[in-house]
């Protein structure tokens, strides 16, 4: 069985944040919900300074906290190696939001249909569209995965917790997480770790990486090459609006 | 006798009585209504938000469940230790031990997202790891333990209980004490020092200093239900000589207490963590108010029950008060400021802030469980048929 994972090199990432822009229109995340989010960092004093970049998925850690204290099973570890979420279990008790190192979960504290970025109610789109409203749900996320649970981010449902999948349904149809698939870059990569022929295994075995918070010992599967970790002066710059 | 029994049973029916019912039940109506708001419109109605996803519902929850399994410390007073002295508290320490319990369970009812889903936890659905899975089953067996109690003491008050009865009722009390402080509240410490993301909580001292301010918090309400009881009723439920011991009883506690805050800080700042730090500037700049009330409170409440015990009932009350919110405001700066330190040093602080909503329904559930407790104290025979006066001296 594969264990999936990512590398992201960060050499080549110019920031863009093609890749948060991607997830979004993939999975159809709410407004000011950021599955992948790409901190733009800046290191040093004026006029020493250095600009860095951080994209951050969800780590789909080996020993994920989050799998830990969730108390009905509904966050759980795929047999290919995917933290997912079961949108049908989730009692939106949030504790995985508080024992996650990286802050990657992201609560749906309203109804997600009202508060996406297109405004299915609007009355010029709906006179576009000849009074049909653009269809909110994308089927293909609402679907069971081949586990038999609902996890990919298309339902959204209120009160439940959503986060970063990997990009489970396409991972599924053996295709690439849409955030790998756009990056203009090619600065994220995503196959299988425990495959040596795979090109995230090639990469790990050729440069230097490091993965986030390892003295945590949750084991991500997220690997960061190309620089080093952001220095512990760094500061946020251009946040996006929405949660940081 | 009949007299003693009315007295022992329920405050007066006077007019001030169903103003007290009544602005209890407009609170908690209230709280209905904010409860709705929540329900319609979502849990943006808070200040909660992906960064600070646990706020003053959490801090309710630990509250209350805290003072459930401190009140049945008079059980073990009354059972173990042979102070019959207490005896006359003990029904009503069952009581606001169980209505605390329920207090606990409406606050992380109304946290959570899916309410129906909740309740499939533990039994249908379940995880072995997960500290809430376990926090969970315990409410129900506590909840059983203490309705059990009720049960077989209500049947002592009413004179009607056999030898078995009574056995059972003594034993349940006693096993109520470390079921509650072992098995129900320090598993609760244990909920959040388990969670290594958050340095502030990630503390193996944390489940026995649950336990320990739990003790103090559930002393200090039943101080405070036993001097409000007198009043009400116009004479002493129990003597003061008892009303004394509990005092000191408190004071040993609040030093615990504050005892285990102190070496929490110490090793804290001696860490070398970042968060240590961050967390400081929290308690000393916009959580200031709720760490003066914390500390504070525990020394003003800790001097006056060892300087001014025996100078009047008042003190008593003022101590008994200032305790209590000592540790909800200890409560409130351990949940939030859990979550209010960033996860990486670049990211700006979180700042929580309830919300009216939010407040409205915290003070809602609040009000309803003492609406409960004045209402169940006075159509249950919370004392047994014997005069305060006849009862035996401490030893």
């Amino acid at each position: 069985m594969a264990r999936y994972g990512m590398v992201i090199d960060l050499e080549r990432c110019q920031g863009c944040r093609a890749c948060m822009e991607a997830c979004k229109v993939e999975n159809n995340t709410p407004e000011s919900v950021f599955w992948m989010q790409v901190y733009r960092l800046e290191e040093g004093t004026y006029p020493a300074t250095k600009l860095s970049f951080l994209p951050r998925p969800c780590q789909h850690c080996d020993d994920a906290p989050c799998v830990k204290v969730c108390p009905v099973q509904a966050r759980y570890k795929r047999d290919d190696g995917l933290v997912a979420t079961d949108w049908d279990k989730c009692i939106g008790c949030r504790y995985c939001a508080v024992a996650c190192p990286y802050g990657v979960n992201f609560f749906n504290w309203r109804d997600p249909k009202e508060h996406q970025y297109l405004d299915h109610h609007d009355k010029d789109i709906v006179a576009m569209t000849n009074g049909v409203s653009p269809s909110y749900a994308n089927p293909d996320l609402d679907r069971t995965m081949k586990d038999g649970r609902r996890t990919a981010g298309g339902s959204h449902l209120e009160s439940v917790m959503g986060k970063c999948t990997f990009c489970v349904h396409r991972v599924e149809e053996g295709r690439q997480p849409a955030c790998v698939e756009n990056c203009p870059a090619n600065a994220l990569h995503f196959g299988d770790l425990d495959d040596p022929r795979s090109g995230v295994a090639k990469l790990l075995a050729r440069e230097p990486s490091f993965r986030l918070k390892e003295d945590m010992n949750t084991h991500p599967k997220v690997h960061y090459i190309g620089q080093p970790p952001p220095a512990p002066d760094a500061r946020q710059i251009e946040a996006v609006k929405g949660r940081t | 006798m009949a007299g003693q029994i009315a007295v022992g049973r329920s405050p007066s029916n006077s007019w001030a009585y169903y103003v007290w019912i009544a602005g209890l039940g407009l609170l908690a109506l209230l709280g209905l209504y904010s409860f709705t708001q929540q329900l319609t419109q979502g849990h943006q109605v808070t200040g909660l938000s992906d960064a600070a996803p646990w706020g003053l519902y959490i801090s309710g929850f630990v509250f209350f469940v805290g003072a459930s399994a401190g009140a049945t410390i008079i059980g073990l007073m009354i059972h173990a230790f042979g102070r019959q002295d207490y005896a006359p508290l003990g029904t009503r320490a069952i009581l606001v031990g169980l209505l605390s319990l329920v207090g606990a369970v409406l606050f992380i009812t109304v946290d959570v997202g899916s309410i129906p889903r909740m309740i499939n936890l533990p039994w249908i659905w379940r995880n072995p790891t997960s500290m809430f899975m376990y926090t969970s089953l315990t409410y129900y067996l506590f909840g059983l333990l203490l309705l059990g109690e009720l049960y077989y003491t209500i049947k002592v008050n009413r004179g009607i209980a056999t030898s078995g009865d009574k056995k059972r009722a003594k034993w349940l009390a006693i096993a109520a004490v470390p079921f509650a402080l072992v098995v129900v509240h320090a598993p609760h410490g244990a909920l959040f020092a388990v969670v290594k993301a958050r340095e502030f909580w990630n503390n193996p001292l944390l489940p026995p200093h649950f336990a320990v301010v739990a003790l103090v918090s559930g002393t200090a309400i039943m101080l405070l239900v036993a001097l409000v009881t007198s009043a009400l009723n116009g004479r002493q439920l129990v003597r003061k000589e008892t009303l004394s011991h509990m005092g000191a009883l408190l004071a040993f506690f609040i030093a615990l207490a504050g005892f285990l805050d102190f070496f929490d800080w110490i090793v804290f700042s001696y860490s070398g963590k970042t968060v240590g730090n961050e967390a400081w500037k929290f308690l000393t700049n916009s959580h200031l108010p709720f760490s003066a009330i914390h500390v504070g409170g525990y020394i003003v409440a800790f001097l006056i029950l060892l300087f001014a015990r025996g100078r009047g009932l008042g003190w008593l009350a003022v101590a008994s008060i200032v305790a209590i919110a000592a540790v909800a405001a200890y409560r409130y700066n351990l949940t939030t400021l859990g979550v209010a330190v960033p996860l990486f040093g670049f990211l700006p602080n979180e700042e929580y802030v309830p919300t009216w909503p939010e407040l409205s329904l915290a003070l809602g559930i609040v009000a309803a469980v003492v609406l409960a407790y004045s209402v169940l104290v006075k159509v249950l025979p919370v004392e047994e048929q014997a005069s305060p006066a006849s009862r035996s001296s401490p030893t």
